[in-house]
């Protein structure tokens, strides 16, 4: 008797922590949600902030947050696509591969903040692009590279082998199994990757906040030497205004549009997933 | 028509070799290059002060890193501290005694959670994790080093708990059953059977949940004070972690001279770290995998 109820309680306990973690990711929504939506006036999204960030929207924020993302997408997905090819499709020696996969992981584990850092030296200075939104892309480019890998890998990985064989029967050259059947049938992989690869470039800071950003003052880029204003450095800047609540309302609102973005492409990457995972069960 | 469409390939194949084998040589330069440039950039600041960078605690007038390498690791050291019970009971309970429509829900809610920026965590921890220690604790300032630890924990945790979860829910069902026919409740099963099957995997999660928590910038640059002096034991009061410290000098040390080395000798001394923690973490997911 004493046993049982000692591990009914151990459970309700465990049950409970587990709750608690599941409705964190409520008390997060809640918290944006009922800070965030009062600075959420019609124009929010439409209008340029006025008085360094007290007032006004967050249009151009926006648009640079959206700018870099689609940049870093443009110049990841050819490396990635290529790099996952080669290793899967043309490459034999084992241990190569083995060291490139491990190389995947451990860009994935890097500190973002020293894509920044080497990025800004490679890029901003030896390839001299200055602090701009060429130079934050690029950066931005080879963090998510690793994202990219991993779904398009997974995605070629799982086709079956079936598939390969029948193109083989045909006498299909391996350029044309890869054009005609391995790239049709793991398209669904390489959206995720990319959806997932925005995601994490949209929520990014650390690497692009002295790299290709600046406070205030620029509206779009007019050259491929300007900075842009984006959401991340935005919120990070008026976050260390605390005193000031109008600058913190405007933080609020814009992290609540930061992290829509964010949760809407992760939705988005799932909804693929999924008609992926069915496509490999037929 | 066939024959046409087969040539056609053929032609196309010699260059898209290249053309692959071209991306596969940017992506290794990338990761490579990474590592190259952090050794090359810091080589001046290390030829300046020698082993003193790692040992010295003064930033100011010689450039001693220790007081950053020992707030990261005493932040760090306290996430993974805070985040352990709580991911291990979460990941127990979710994997054992969830039913797999809840499992997946539970799976899914903890990767959106993953995605939530870390801007986000910097902007609810100033406002409220702050203010609260401060209270709590009866401090002057509630930007401290305890304050840091415990929004890393936040952070890291929704990562650990699923890959730790996945570990103990890759423990095939018939240690299960074994167990359950010779008597033992549910819970002894997950606790005696199952969690030590599960083991490599779990501290192959905690290793990568610790990496992740240690290169974590913007979160911690807003709540930890940004103070460089070496903490001692008291965990109240303000420090400063290595990519906390980039973050405040890069912009202005941008480009050359030995305040840029030495920037760049402190984030060889972070990549180190980090890589050697998701090394050993990947280590122990294969041994989990065998």
């Amino acid at each position: 008797m004493n046993a049982i109820t000692a591990e009914k309680s151990v459970l309700a306990f465990i049950g409970c922590v587990t709750f608690l973690i599941v409705a964190l990711l409520f008390l997060i929504l809640g918290i944006m949600f009922l800070k965030g939506l009062p600075s959420l006036h019609g124009g929010f999204l439409f209008e340029e902030s006025k008085d360094f960030g007290r007032a006004g929207g967050v249009f151009y924020q926006l648009a640079g947050t959206l700018i870099l993302m689609a940049g870093a997408v443009l110049w990841s997905l050819p490396v990635a696509l290529g790099s996952v090819l080669f290793q899967t499709e043309y490459l034999r020696a084992e241990k190569f591969k083995t060291f490139l996969t491990q190389l995947t992981y451990i860009l994935n584990a890097t500190p973002t903040i020293l894509f920044g850092l080497v990025g800004y030296l490679f890029f901003g200075v030896y390839m001299d692009t200055g602090v701009s939104w060429v130079t934050g892309s690029l950066i931005l480019a080879v963090m998510i590279l690793p994202t990219l890998q991993v779904s398009i890998r997974e995605a070629v990985e799982t086709l079956p082998e079936k598939y390969r064989e029948a193109g083989m029967a045909l006498g299909l050259s391996r350029a044309t199994q890869i054009w005609r059947i391995i790239l049709p049938q793991s398209f669904y992989g390489l959206v995720t990757g990319v959806l997932l690869g925005l995601a994490r470039a949209a929520g990014e800071t650390a690497a692009i906040m002295f790299t290709a950003t600046t406070f205030s003052g620029i509206q779009f880029p007019q050259s491929f030497s300007d900075p842009v204003p984006t959401l991340q450095t935005h919120i990070l800047v008026l976050a260390q205004e605390a005193a000031n609540p109008e600058s913190i309302a405007q933080a609020w609102g814009a992290g609540l549009v930061l992290l829509g973005l964010v949760f809407l492409l992760t939705l988005a990457a799932w909804s693929f997933r999924t008609r992926l995972v069915m496509e490999s069960e037929l | 028509m066939k024959a046409d469409f087969r040539r056609g390939g053929a032609w196309f194949a010699e260059p898209l070799v290249w053309v692959f084998a071209g991306m596969n040589f940017i992506f290794l330069g990338c990761a490579v290059g990474l590592g190259i440039f952090l050794v090359v950039e810091s080589v001046p600041v290390l030829r300046a002060e020698g082993l003193g960078f790692w040992s010295g605690e003064n930033w100011w007038e010689r450039f001693g890193a220790l007081p950053m390498i020992c707030g990261s690791l005493i932040v760090t050291g306290m996430a993974v501290f805070l985040v352990l019970p709580v991911a291990l009971s979460g990941a127990l309970f979710t994997s054992e005694f969830l039913p797999p429509s809840f499992r997946r829900r539970v799976k899914g809610i903890m990767e959106l959670l993953a995605g939530v920026p870390g801007i986000i965590y910097g902007l609810l921890g100033v406002s409220f994790l702050t203010t609260g220690i401060k209270h709590a604790f009866n401090l002057l300032d509630g930007n401290t080093l305890f304050t840091a630890g415990v929004l890393l924990a936040i952070m890291i945790l929704p990562m650990v708990l699923t890959l730790s979860e996945d570990a103990l829910h890759s423990v095939p069902s018939e240690f299960r059953e074994a167990a359950e026919s010779l008597g033992l409740t549910k819970l002894q099963t997950a606790l005696r059977v199952v969690l030590p099957q599960s083991l490599p995997g779990i501290v192959g999660a905690v290793l990568l949940g610790t990496g992740r928590a240690m290169g974590e910038t913007v979160a911690v640059l807003l709540v930890v004070g940004s103070l460089d002096r070496v903490p001692g034991f008291n965990l109240f009061v303000s420090g400063q972690t290595i990519p906390s410290k980039l973050g405040r000098e890069a912009a202005e040390a941008l480009g050359s001279g030995l305040h840029w080395s030495a920037l760049m000798g402190l984030g060889l001394t972070l990549f180190l770290l980090v890589a050697v923690l998701t090394f050993s973490g990947n280590l122990f997911f294969r041994r989990s995998r065998q």
